[in-house]
C-alpha cells in the first residue's frame, strides 16, 4: 500500500510534483503520463534519490521519507532504472546475489533465493553468463530478478518494456503480473506502453504537469476523456 | 516461465542450486584458479633461490615485496577506478611501524609485519575519505600531496634503527639491523618467506573480489545510483578497499624493511608512489599476475639495465613509453594481454563448448 499525501517536489522554481495525494492499493499499479509529467521524479522520491519539499509518503504504513536510500532497500523497496543497471563484468548469478548481500535474509537461504528469482525470470540457464553478454530482454529480466530477492515490499519498475519486441513484452507482462503471487510485493509500473499497463495493472495513476489527473481502475482511467486528451491524443 | 520455478524453495545450498552443471562448474573453475594462483606464487618462491645468484635473490625479494603493494594499488584502480598516489608512502609507514616494533618492542617478526600492515590499513582508510567526494584527477592530486607530506616527515625523522626514544633513532654509533624471522635467516629462505606472504595477500584479495565485497565494489563501479539502489553502503565498501590496499602497502613495507634490515628515509618520495601506480597499470590491474609484473618492473628491470651497463634513468623513459602503451592500447596491462593470449591458444586447441552461448 502506497500512501502519498500532499507531496511537492520542486527543482528551483519548477514544480515537478505539485501537491500530489494518492492511495495505491492494487498488487500491480500503473503510473502513466506524458513526458515531463513527473513519473520518474515520483519514483526518485520513493527510492530516496530526490528529497521532496513537502508532503509524506508511506509504504505499508512505514514513513518512507524518514529512511535513507539504502535503508529503504533494506526495508523492501526495489527499483529498476530506465537505463538498466546490470553490472557488465559480474555473472547473472552474482548480479542478483549482490543485492541479497545488503538486505536481511537467512544465511543458508541465499543460493536458493537467487535460484528461485532466476528461474522465475527464466534466467537460470544463463546464470553463469557475464552481464555484458546479455541482450536487452535478458537485461530487463535480470533487473526484475534482482528485485525479487530478500523479501521485497514494493517494486518500482521504470519503463521495463521500452525497446522490447511484441513477444518479449508478452513474457514481461506475465512476469510482472505474477510478482505479487511470487513474493507478495506490490508493483508500481511506469511505462508508455498502454497495452502493458492495461494488461497488468488493476489500478492506475495518471500524472500531468506534476498533478494528479486521474486515479482508479485502469480501464476506467484509460477511458477517461481528460486522460485521453492529455495523454493518448484526441481522435 | 520455466518449469523449474517451483524447485527454488527446496534447493540445497551447495555449489549448484538449480542451474545445472554450469554453475557448479564455474564454482569449481574459480576455486581451481585460486589454487593455481597460490601454487604459482609458491612455486616462484621455491624455484628462484635455486636458479638465481645472491644479487638476484635480493633484488627479486624486493620485487616480490613490492608486488604486495602493487596488488593493493591494482585493487583500488581495478575494482573501483580510484587513483591513489600515496601507496608508497603507506608502504613507508608500514615499514616504520615494523622497524619500531621489531627494534623497540622486540616483537616477533610476523607480529611486526602485521602491525605495519594494520597501521597502514588505518591510515589508508583515512587517506581514502576524500574519495567519497573526489574522483579521478582530484583524488590523485590529494593523495599525492599526502605522499608529499610523508616525504617531508620521513626525511626529517628517518626510520627507526634501534636507537632510544620515540623515534628509535641511533645517533653517533652504528645503525642496527632489524632481525629477520628465525625461520628465514638466509637470503634464499627470506625470499621464500616473502613469497608465502605474497601468496597469502593475493589470496586475501581474491577472496574479497569473489564475495560480498567484490560484488559491492562492482556495483559501485557501475555507478552510484546502481549501488544505492542495491543497498550498498558506499562509504563502508570504498573505505574497506582503501584499508585493504593500505594493509598491502604496510605489509610490503615491513617485508622490505626485514629484507634489508633497515630503510632509508630518502627512498620514499612522492614520485615513488606515482611510479608504483604507473607500473601497476602497466603490469595489469585486473589479473593477479599484474602485481607480480609490476614488482619486476619496479626492481628487477632497473637492475637488469644496470647489469647491462645501461643508465638507470633510461628505465624511466622505457616505463613512460610502456605506460602510454598500456593506457592507449592495453588497458588490462601486460597481465591482461598474457591472459588473453593464453585464452586464445586454449580456444585454438580445444573445440568450442556447446553451452558457450547465452
Amino acid at each position: 500500500m502506497i500512501r502519498i499525501h500532499d507531496l511537492t517536489v520542486a527543482f528551483g522554481g519548477v514544480k515537478a510534483i505539485d501537491a500530489l495525494s494518492a492511495e495505491l492499493d492494487a498488487p500491480v499499479c500503473g503510473l502513466i503520463g506524458p513526458n515531463g509529467a513527473g513519473k520518474t521524479t515520483l519514483v526518485n522520491v520513493l527510492s530516496g534519490l530526490v528529497l521532496p519539499r513537502a508532503g509524506t509518503v508511506a509504504v505499508d504504513g512505514a514513513d518512507l521519507l524518514g529512511l535513507k536510500p539504502i535503508e529503504r532497500v533494506r526495508f523492501g523497496l526495489r527499483r529498476s532504472f530506465q537505463t538498466e543497471q546490470v553490472v557488465e563484468d559480474l555473472s547473472v548469478w552474482d548480479n542478483v546475489r549482490a543485492l541479497l548481500d545488503h538486505v536481511p535474509h537467512t544465511r543458508g537461504d541465499a543460493a536458493a533465493q537467487v535460484a528461485r528469482a532466476l528461474s522465475h525470470t527464466d534466467l537460470l540457464d544463463v546464470a553463469t553468463v557475464l552481464g555484458h553478454r546479455l541482450n536487452l530482454f535478458q537485461r530487463r529480466m535480470l533487473e526484475i530478478a534482482k528485485s525479487l530477492v530478500g523479501a521485497p515490499k514494493l517494486l518500482l519498475l521504470d519503463e521495463p518494456g521500452a525497446g522490447l519486441t511484441e513477444q518479449e513484452a508478452g513474457v514481461l507482462r506475465r512476469v510482472i503480473g505474477s510478482v505479487h503471487a511470487f513474493c507478495g510485493a506490490q508493483v508500481l509500473l511506469i511505462d508508455h506502453d498502454v497495452d502493458l499497463i492495461a494488461a497488468t495493472c488493476t489500478e492506475t495513476l495518471v500524472l500531468d504537469f506534476g498533478r494528479r489527473l486521474a486515479l482508479g481502475p485502469t480501464r476506467a482511467v484509460l477511458d477517461d476523456p481528460a486522460v485521453r486528451k492529455a495523454y493518448l491524443g484526441t481522435e | 516461465m520455466s518449469a523449474s520455478s517451483t524447485l527454488g524453495g527446496v534447493l540445497p545450498l551447495a555449489g549448484a542450486p538449480g542451474s545445472p552443471a554450469s554453475l557448479a562448474q564455474a564454482t569449481r573453475r574459480a576455486r581451481l584458479s585460486l589454487a593455481l594462483m597460490v601454487a604459482s606464487v609458491l612455486l616462484i618462491g621455491l624455484a628462484v633461490p635455486w636458479l638465481a645468484n645472491a644479487y638476484w635473490i635480493k633484488t627479486l625479494t624486493s620485487s616480490l615485496a613490492l608486488s604486495i603493494a602493487a596488488a593493493g594499488v591494482a585493487l583500488l584502480y581495478g575494482q573501483l577506478g580510484l587513483v591513489s598516489l600515496c601507496q608508497y608512502a603507506l608502504l613507508g609507514a608500514g615499514g616504520w611501524i615494523a622497524l619500531r616494533a621489531g627494534h623497540g618492542l622486540g616483537w616477533p617478526f610476523e607480529l611486526s609485519v602485521l602491525a605495519g600492515g594494520l597501521l597502514s590499513c588505518a591510515v589508508g582508510m583515512l587517506a581514502g575519505l576524500p574519495a567519497l567526494r573526489l574522483k579521478g584527477l582530484y583524488l590523485a592530486l590529494v593523495t599525492m600531496m599526502m605522499a608529499g607530506g610523508f616525504q617531508v616527515v620521513i626525511n626529517v625523522t628517518g626510520f627507526p634503527d634501534g636507537g632510544a626514544g620515540w623515534l628509535g633513532r641511533v645517533f653517533g654509533s652504528e645503525r642496527l639491523m632489524m632481525p629477520r624471522p628465525a625461520l628465514a635467516l638466509s637470503d634464499a629462505a627470506y625470499f621464500r618467506y616473502v613469497a608465502v606472504w605474497l601468496a597469502a595477500v593475493l589470496a586475501l584479495i581474491e577472496l574479497h573480489r569473489r564475495t560480498r565485497a567484490g560484488r559491492s565494489w562492482a556495483l559501485i563501479r557501475r555507478g552510484e545510483a546502481a549501488a544505492v539502489a542495491a543497498g550498498v553502503n558506499i562509504l563502508r565498501y570504498q573505505t574497506w578497499a582503501f584499508g585493504l590496499a593500505g594493509f598491502c602497502a604496510g605489509v610490503a613495507g615491513a617485508l622490505l624493511a626485514g629484507g634489508v634490515g633497515q630503510l632509508d628515509g630518502r627512498a620514499f618520495t612522492a614520485g615513488d608512489s606515482v611510479m608504483l601506480f604507473a607500473l601497476t597499470v602497466v603490469g595489469g590491474v585486473y589479473h593477479w599476475a599484474g602485481a607480480l609484473i609490476a614488482g619486476l618492473l619496479l626492481r628487477a628491470v632497473p637492475a637488469l639495465l644496470t647489469d647491462f651497463g645501461v643508465n638507470g634513468y633510461l628505465a624511466m623513459i622505457f616505463f613512460g613509453v610502456a605506460l602510454l602503451h598500456a593506457l592507449i592500447t592495453a588497458p588490462s596491462g601486460i597481465a591482461g594481454q598474457l591472459a588473453g593470449t593464453v585464452d586464445a591458444v586454449r580456444q585454438r586447441i580445444r573445440p568450442p563448448r556447446k553451452d558457450a552461448t547465452p
